[in-house]
């Protein structure tokens, strides 16, 4: 029992810093445009396909396809932000509809281009490592360790350089920030720009793990708002803790509660976390 | 009131069946258009409970006409009576602890979430994911008199006449001085404490009334389509109304209808694979959102004003500024 329950909660951890990378793009999006880009999850099918494409069809090793995956995942992004959410700034309601609308043309150009049948990677790595009687497979530990470094230097970059000191400012006092020489504009993509990338790192990763969907994107753009709740909106080692203590419940939850609520769990812990400290679990009072 | 009379004549003219089913959906979705323009677009909050509402109420009609063997209107009843306790209860929860916008809009996500999980996982009762066939039809009238509506023109004015009791029930609210009351909160929910409104007991009532029309709406559309299944309480239906809502024109009483055709009406009237008819609606999403952020029930209506008036107005926003 206890074996079955370390293995449950390892691969929960795993699967929370998936949670983790797409809560950590929601909150840095959140705080400094205003707007909840609810279409990461596509952003990280479209990383997810680029990886899968560019192992398995062109032939690239694949670590090398991760770099060019993330870099496609950055340019959609790019390109969604200057021609839609540039208008949207600041306004949350729209920013939801047009990502709204954008999930649905992502999703659907998906179906035409690969159709609904699940796409299987070969294996990039086998074995997994034994310890005590559990055994994880490497593959999970190199995404864990991956993910959580990528949040890590984020974290230390967004900490210890001016560009971190600029976002800070500018989610304080937006106009005083701009009169102190913050290029604002710049901030706004290049934030927007970065949450897609992450979110395509995700995806990347994703593909080492479990086979590709078209509809892969919906479910982790839902546990990464949560998770981002969970944490506290603007902390980003709290989208990071969210994310994972949201795999563990959800992983140590279907053991002993039913299996088909296994969604339900993470969303009753939101609601009373929102309901008894509505600044998140990291959030500042 | 140009609209009602046209929407009287359509079937006059039309007879093609297609075209009059493109008509039913329209007016019911166009109910529960209306239902969350009331919490949305009088009142500002953000509610994606509405498909829940929708779904709870089919699905309670149904089971109640089942289980405790009432007419379709009984059934209606007993739906309503569940669907407002539980909007009391879930409302309550997320206006006493003040939750807002983004916050608010989750919250009731996930009780809607939890209203799914449970229908989908409750099989002796709700047959699951698998749904159920509704055969049985609407009555109107009594005993011997009583008439059975199927005939897709029966079902043409007696969903005409749902989305007439609901714009008018909406009329009436908005028209009044809760509507009044919905405005100030949507506008400056602090401001409108100090004047002395209850925002509380407003926030409540909003979404019990919005809930209310949407289940007014979910049993009408499940006992036209004859099938129920899980899906009618899914984020994606939430999130298709708003979309309604915001194409058609939020805080306008008939623009959330405009919304409901547009999306329903034009991806049938065009013979396009499901594919390209995703696409086709996600970029029509984005397109009003971006250059008609009134919507096209609010862009008409500016259009009715004269231009000389509209410059003036533009003039003097400019002056102000």
């Amino acid at each position: 029992m206890t074996q079955l329950l370390v293995t449950q909660i390892l691969n929960g951890i795993i699967v929370g810093t998936l949670y983790g990378i797409i809560a950590l793009g929601v909150t840095l999006t959140f705080g400094i445009t205003g707007i909840v880009n609810f279409a990461l999850g596509q952003f990280m099918m479209v990383g997810a396909y680029a990886a899968w494409y560019l192992t398995d069809v062109v032939g690239l090793p694949y670590p090398v396809a991760l770099l060019p995956a993330v870099g496609v995942a950055a340019l959609a992004g790019l390109v969604v932000d200057q021609l839609l959410f540039r208008f949207t700034r600041d306004n949350l309601v729209n920013g939801l509809l047009v990502s709204i609308g954008l999930i649905a043309v992502f999703e659907s150009t998906a179906l035409l281009i690969w159709t609904s049948s699940p796409k299987e990677m070969n294996f990039v790595m086998s074995g997994s490592l034994s310890f005590a009687g559990i055994s994880l497979p490497k593959t999970k530990i190199v995404v864990f360790a991956t993910l959580s470094a990528v949040i890590f230097l984020t974290f230390l970059a967004l900490m210890r350089t001016w560009l971190g000191r600029a976002a800070y400012a500018y989610s304080q006092n937006p106009e005083a920030a701009r009169l102190m020489g913050v290029r604002t504009q710049l901030l706004q993509s290049g934030v927007v720009v970065y949450s897609c990338a992450l979110a395509g790192l995700g995806g990347a990763l994703y593909v080492s793990l479990y086979s590709l969907e078209p509809f892969l994107g919906g479910m982790y753009i839902l546990k990464g708002v949560e998770a981002a709740i969970l944490g506290g909106i603007g902390s980003l080692v709290g989208s990071l803790v969210g994310g994972i203590l949201l795999g563990v419940i959800e992983a140590v939850g279907s053991i002993y509660l039913p299996t088909a609520f296994r969604d339900a769990y993470g969303l009753i812990l939101v609601v009373i976390v929102l309901i008894f400290r509505p600044s998140g679990l990291f959030g500042e009072r | 009131m140009l609209f009602w009379i046209l929407c009287l004549a359509v079937p006059l003219v039309v007879k093609a069946e297609f075209i009059l089913t493109i008509f039913i959906f329209g007016f019911i979705l166009g109910v529960l258009a209306i239902s969350f323009n009331v919490i949305f677009g009088y009142a500002g909050q953000l509610s994606m409970f509405n498909a829940a509402a929708f779904g709870i109420s089919a699905y309670a009609t149904f089971l109640s006409m089942e289980r405790l063997h009432v007419s379709f209107w009984g059934g209606l009843v007993i739906a309503l009576v569940l669907v407002a306790i539980l909007s009391v209860i879930i409302g309550a929860i997320c206006f006493k602890f003040q939750l807002k916008a983004f916050y608010f809009a989750l919250v009731t996500m996930a009780f809607a979430e939890l209203a799914r999980l449970v229908i989908m996982n409750w099989g002796s009762l709700t047959k699951g994911t698998l749904g159920i066939l509704v055969l049985q039809k609407p009555t109107l009238g009594f005993g011997d008199m009583a008439i059975k509506i199927d005939s897709t023109l029966g079902w043409y004015y007696f969903s005409l006449a749902a989305l007439f009791l609901s714009a008018l029930v909406c009329r009436g609210i908005v028209k009044s001085w809760i509507g009044r009351a919905f405005e100030a909160i949507r506008l400056n929910e602090d401001l409108a404490q100090t004047l002395g409104i209850d925002i509380f007991r407003y926030k409540l009532l909003a979404f019990t009334i919005a809930n209310l029309l949407a289940g007014v709406a979910g049993a009408l559309f499940a006992f036209y389509t004859g099938y129920i299944e899980p899906s009618y309480l899914s984020t994606t239906q939430s999130l298709d109304v708003i979309a309604m809502v915001l194409i058609g024109g939020a805080g306008t009483v008939l623009g959330p209808v405009f919304g409901a055709f547009i999306l329903t009406g034009l991806p049938h009237v065009i013979e396009l694979s499901a594919e390209i008819r995703s696409i086709a609606f996600g970029t029509i999403l984005i397109l009003t959102i971006l250059l008609l952020p009134r919507g096209v029930g609010g862009s008409l209506k500016m259009l009715t004003i004269p231009w000389w008036k509209r410059l003036r107005e533009r003039r003097a926003a400019g002056r102000a500024a």
